[in-house]
């Protein structure tokens, strides 16, 4: 609705939402503006308009609500003039004379005439008469709604002595002393920075040895099944025969496992892996995985090894590059991860996840 | 003598009338609702228990808006009637009858009621002209 502009009736009015409409916070009359601007307009339909201007109908419902109001206030007056402080009949009419009486009405000009023959009542009597009844088109309710506060609890209440007789029982109580006292923190925990940091880079240490030895054990996996041998720290092996160190060559006798030709010629490379080489034919066996899927071995490594390049190059570049590695690597392994995942161990998904995190950040690797 | 009981009972009838009208007000239904009037006495500092006496507040500004809509409608039909364009524009204008802040600023001035407007606000260059070809 916009000033001397856009036309509105009444039932589009009663549809529209009060805060859609109006600008700025909500105020606390809004309520009761809305309900006496759709009974102004009821009055002025039954009047004979077909429509009204917003700006208008506003300014229309705004002086009947001030009309309103001081009705009550002249007809308080009136009573608190008498003597009272409840208004009657009398005051009643005799605030609506008072506001009637710029207009004029029948009998204004006589002094001294009873209250009960007034002019005014007369010609809202007539009024009843001939206007037919109108109702409001909405049920209101009961407003403003009031709501109970939340009292502070009195001294009586909290069953609380107050301290110093001076201070009777029906006020409220104090609150609790730990709410403004303040009392001295105790640092129970001494804090060594010194000895936090070596902690720390222990635990790395440890977590970094143990990938390593996990990343050795998944190479030799599947090249010599016997021939592999872990290196295990003493505190892992405990009273589990599961963590236990394997057993060397010749220890026990196994029957021997005739590996076919292909993989006999992938010998590990002695005790002593770099970092790199170690990963280096896993990350080949990510690159060229759906191949083996047919001979129904499950391997990490593929038939042939094509040749890894690692380049190092200093700057910002390389963590694009890296990324760029494995969204390519991500967007061949999609198909493969599809058919094989449900025979895959657990063991396997964790280390190609560690594999993959490693290969996309060589530098940190490289440092450590 | 006689004066005084002309004037008795002429006011044992005004009274008569007075309580039949309070009656019927509970009949009466205003168009203004009860918690609204309810609403702004309270605030206005009004106390009075009977329903009667706020049905009462209720038809009197009932009544006062009524007054007040029903004068800006002469001043708007007799707007129409003086207008006499075009046979076309006139039936158009007859069809509608839409309360405006000229109307009513013009019936408000004879209840004491001082309205005014702007006449427009600048801020479009179509701003001042003829509504009828401002629309178009």
């Amino acid at each position: 609705m916009s000033n001397g502009g856009v036309e509105s009736t009444r039932d589009t009015r009663k549809g529209e939402d009060g805060p859609s409409t109006s600008l700025g916070r909500p105020k606390a009359d809004d309520f009761g503006r809305w309900v006496s601007k759709i009974a102004v307009a009821q009055i002025c339909e039954s009047v004979g308009y077909q429509g009204f201007k917003g700006s208008a109908l506003e300014a229309l419902a705004d002086i009947s609500i001030r009309y309103l109001c001081d009705l009550g206030k002249n007809a308080s007056f009136h009573a608190n003039l008498a003597g009272r402080t409840e208004c009657n009949l009398f005051d009643i009419t005799r605030a609506i004379e008072d506001l009637g009486d710029s207009h004029g009405f029948p009998g204004a000009s006589e002094i001294g005439n009873c209250l009960v023959g007034s002019g005014i009542v007369k010609e809202i009597v007539q009024f009843v008469d001939t206007k037919e009844e109108i109702p409001f088109a909405q049920p209101v309710p009961k407003f403003p709604i009031v709501r109970n506060g939340k009292l502070i609890p009195s001294f009586e209440h909290m069953n609380e002595a107050p301290p110093g007789k001076h201070i009777p029982s029906w006020l409220p109580a104090f609150p609790d002393p730990h709410t403004y006292n303040h009392t001295p923190i105790w640092n129970e925990r001494a804090s060594d920075p010194c000895a936090d940091k070596i902690e720390q880079a222990r635990q790395q240490r440890k977590a970094e040895r143990a990938l390593l030895r996990l990343q050795q054990r998944l190479v030799r996996n599947g090249s010599t099944g016997t021939s592999a041998s872990l290196v295990l720290d003493a505190t892992e092996a405990g009273s589990n025969p599961f963590l236990a160190a394997p057993l060397q060559q010749g220890e026990k006798e196994v029957s021997e496992v005739v590996l076919p030709a292909k993989l006999s010629n992938e010998v590990s490379k002695g005790d002593h892996i770099s970092l790199l080489d170690a990963f280096a034919p896993a990350i080949d066996a990510m690159k060229t995985g759906p191949s083996d899927r047919l001979d129904g071995e499950k391997t990490f490594l593929p038939e042939k090894r094509p040749s890894v390049q690692f380049k190092f190059k200093t700057g910002k570049k390389i963590l694009g590059e890296s990324l760029d590695l494995s969204l390519q690597r991500k967007g061949e392994r999609s198909s493969t991860f599809f058919l094989r995942d449900d025979e895959r161990d657990d063991k396997k998904k964790r280390a190609e996840f560690i594999l993959r995190q490693t290969t996309e950040y060589p530098m940190e690797l490289n440092q450590s | 003598m006689n004066h005084n009981q002309q004037s008795n009972d002429g006011k044992h009838d005004d009274d008569s009338a007075l309580s039949d009208f309070l009656a019927s007000l509970m009949d009466y239904t205003p168009t203004i609702p009860d918690e609204l009037v309810e609403h702004y006495l309270a605030k206005s500092g009004f106390q009075c228990p009977d329903v009667r006496l706020i049905r009462l507040v209720a038809v009197a500004t009932q009544k006062f808006v009524a007054d007040v809509a029903s004068d800006s409608l002469q001043h708007c039909k007799a707007r129409q009637a003086a207008v006499v364009k075009d046979k076309r524009d006139k039936q158009q204008k007859d069809k509608r009858l839409i309360l405006t802040m000229d109307d009513l600023s013009k019936s408000l001035r004879e209840y004491g009621v001082n309205v005014k407007q702007q006449e427009y606000f600048a801020d479009s260059p179509s701003t001042g002209m003829d509504p009828a070809s401002r629309d178009e």
